[in-house]
């Protein structure tokens, strides 16, 4: 093994892996920025060039009519206020119930075992979509905005890994200085605990924000009204079928007296697609972006016990 | 600690609990109807016992063995080459050592998994569209006919797995990264000392480290072979693919929503849980026995 020849090898092995390991790297960077530059080049183009298959790697012939047909989009506008209300009310709701939870399960308590019981089992076991839709009408949840902002409320994973980072984040010894000046379990929670648990707040945060805003099924299931659709719902009438007509029919009904503005606010709806899908996606990948050093330490410290 | 505080942790605990009991087990409870013959006006406890009947009515359907099997074969693919790309990826990303590079590798890998599942289906359509798709466009630039993705029913499982892979196979290397963040230098630089390649390391030291995390996420994967992703394939699903995109959760929605069909329903949805946790209870012990890795 330790002859000079094979040490000179194993260099040049190890050179030849970097540079497949590159190569692949760039093949994969490519596959997955492309479709979303594509994207964004789209949303900015001319019309026409779009529909002919033209703008493949720069804008063709710059324009913002496509944003401007958003912006024009009452139904889609007022959806979009609605995402904002339901994903952050819901999440805020969420992030700390799942922290109350998280705390109190590191402690010892009479009775830990059942509540962990009780907690797991729901990973396993569910009552299925039907009975859960019928429990949830039967409780008056159906067509309400209070539906939207508690189902998929509290995730047990999200609180199995905030349970793990806040036993391994909170030295005992701080419980026990605390404890000294007379202590109860909420002030540990409010004046050690929350101070520490930045990451893991930031992290749950991305996580159950995330969830709801792209959440287009719950509204599917129990929304009626309109007035109360998120906005991947109408994303879903205007992008993610196949048939357009009632989605254009949104854009362009504004002009539905004049038939050259008809024909024009078609070819608008075309590229509206794209500007849809830049404008629903950027707050999640904004959020994503600001929070992101957080990520791989709360992960790394969540899941250290499993 | 001081015991008497016990009941602060019981309030800090009480909004969970309370969201688990209406969430997951009142609906647990109304699985009943399963074995009923549900009508809204009687209510759970007032409908008919009809016993197994919504059950052999399921398996007796001619869309029996199409459901099954779609929805099998659907998650079982999907787990072939879903479940090893991500700790290829993360070991792959653990070798680059310029820092610059490796953050923005790791940066835009995690960047699909913010986008939503209809946008995902919107942009598929979109640059799948046979008169203006960019894969049309390839296709007819090296002289090929339009493919009607959407409308193809031997596509939809390529494009449907292909699809989700795009999107979370970045994401899914989180684990893994920070298991392999973890791991002690102090391995690497005595493999160094003794010569090893970096494959040799990755053989040696990177794969066992992640095995049993590895084999815990398979656990778990396991576990929803019959249960997909249903609000992509209801969004991926048009009458011209159904042969492949009909699937149990498409069709619980369907028949269940759809049609008011609550007890039958009710019935594919606990049956589909019962064979859930079936295998994940078989894997675990499998896995148990050959690697000493389980969740409970």
């Amino acid at each position: 093994m330790a002859a000079r020849g094979v040490q000179v090898n194993k260099a040049n092995t190890d050179k030849v892996f970097d540079r497949i390991n590159l190569i692949f790297w760039v093949i994969v960077l490519v596959a997955i920025l492309y479709p979303l530059w594509l994207i964004i080049v789209a949303s900015v183009s001319e019309p026409d060039a779009v529909m002919m298959g033209k703008a493949l790697l720069w804008p063709v012939g710059f324009s913002w009519t496509g944003y401007q047909a958003v912006f024009q989009h009452k139904q889609l506008i007022s959806s979009y206020a609605n995402s904002i209300f339901y994903t952050v009310s819901g999440s805020a709701i969420s992030v700390a119930v799942t922290m109350m939870a998280a705390y109190a399960l590191t402690r010892k308590f009479k009775g830990k075992k059942g509540v962990n019981l009780y907690i797991i089992i729901t990973m396993f076991f569910s009552g299925g979509l039907i009975p859960q839709f019928l429990m949830n009408r039967t409780l008056g949840l159906y067509n309400t905005v209070l539906i939207m902002i508690i189902i998929n409320g509290v995730s047990v994973w999200n609180l199995m890994v905030a349970r793990t980072y806040i036993s391994s984040a909170v030295p005992n010894e701080l419980y026990e200085a605390a404890a000294i000046d007379g202590a109860d379990h909420f002030i540990y929670f409010f004046r050690i605990v929350l101070p520490l648990s930045g990451t893991i707040i930031a992290v749950l945060a991305v996580y159950y924000g995330v969830a709801r805003w792209n959440d287009y099924f719950t509204a599917l299931v129990y929304i009626r009204d309109r007035a109360k659709l998120p906005l991947q719902t109408i994303l879903r009438e205007v992008i993610a079928t196949l048939t357009t007509s009632t989605s254009d029919a949104d854009f362009f009904s504004a002009y539905a007296n004049d038939s050259h503005a008809i024909s024009e606010a078609i070819r608008r709806a075309q590229v509206a697609k794209y500007c849809c899908i830049v404008v629903s996606t950027v707050p999640t990948v904004a959020l994503y972006m600001l929070m992101q050093k957080y990520f791989v330490k709360g992960v790394l410290i969540g899941s250290l016990k499993g | 600690m001081k015991k008497q505080n016990d009941w602060q942790l019981w309030v800090l605990l009480l909004p969970a609990l309370l969201y688990f009991f209406v969430f997951c087990y009142l609906p647990m409870y109304g699985i009943q109807i399963a074995f009923r013959d549900y009508k809204a006006v009687f209510g759970i406890l007032g409908s008919k016992w009809v016993g197994l009947k919504n059950f052999s009515d399921f398996f007796s359907t001619y869309y029996f063995a199409r459901l099954l099997g779609n929805t099998f074969l659907l998650n079982i693919f999907g787990l072939l080459w879903g479940f090893p790309i991500p700790i290829i990826l993360a070991i792959s990303l653990n070798q680059i050592e310029h820092p610059l590079y490796k953050k923005l590798v790791q940066t835009s890998i995690y960047i699909p998994h913010f986008i939503s599942t209809v946008v995902m289906v919107g942009m598929l359509y979109l640059f799948l569209s046979p008169s203006n798709g960019i894969f049309n466009k390839f296709i007819g630039m090296a002289g090929g006919a339009p493919i009607y993705f959407m409308a193809e029913p031997g596509w939809f499982r390529t494009l449907f797995i292909g699809s989700d892979i795009w999107q979370h196979a970045g994401w899914s290397t989180i684990l893994y990264i920070a298991t392999l963040t973890g791991i002690d230098p102090e391995l690497y630089e005595a493999a160094t000392v003794d010569g090893a390649t970096k494959g040799q390391k990755i053989w040696h030291i990177d794969i066992p480290h992640l095995m049993p995390i590895a084999v815990m996420m398979l656990i778990l994967s396991c576990g929803s072979l019959l249960i997909s992703n249903t609000d992509k394939a209801l969004l991926m699903k048009t009458a011209a693919n159904s042969a492949r995109s009909d699937i149990i959760g498409v069709y619980v929605y369907e028949m269940g929503l759809g049609k008011a069909q609550f007890s039958y329903t009710a019935a594919i949805g606990l049956f589909t849980n019962v064979i859930n946790f079936i295998t994940i209870m078989i894997v675990n012990s499998v896995s148990k026995k050959l690697n000493e890795t389980s969740l409970f």
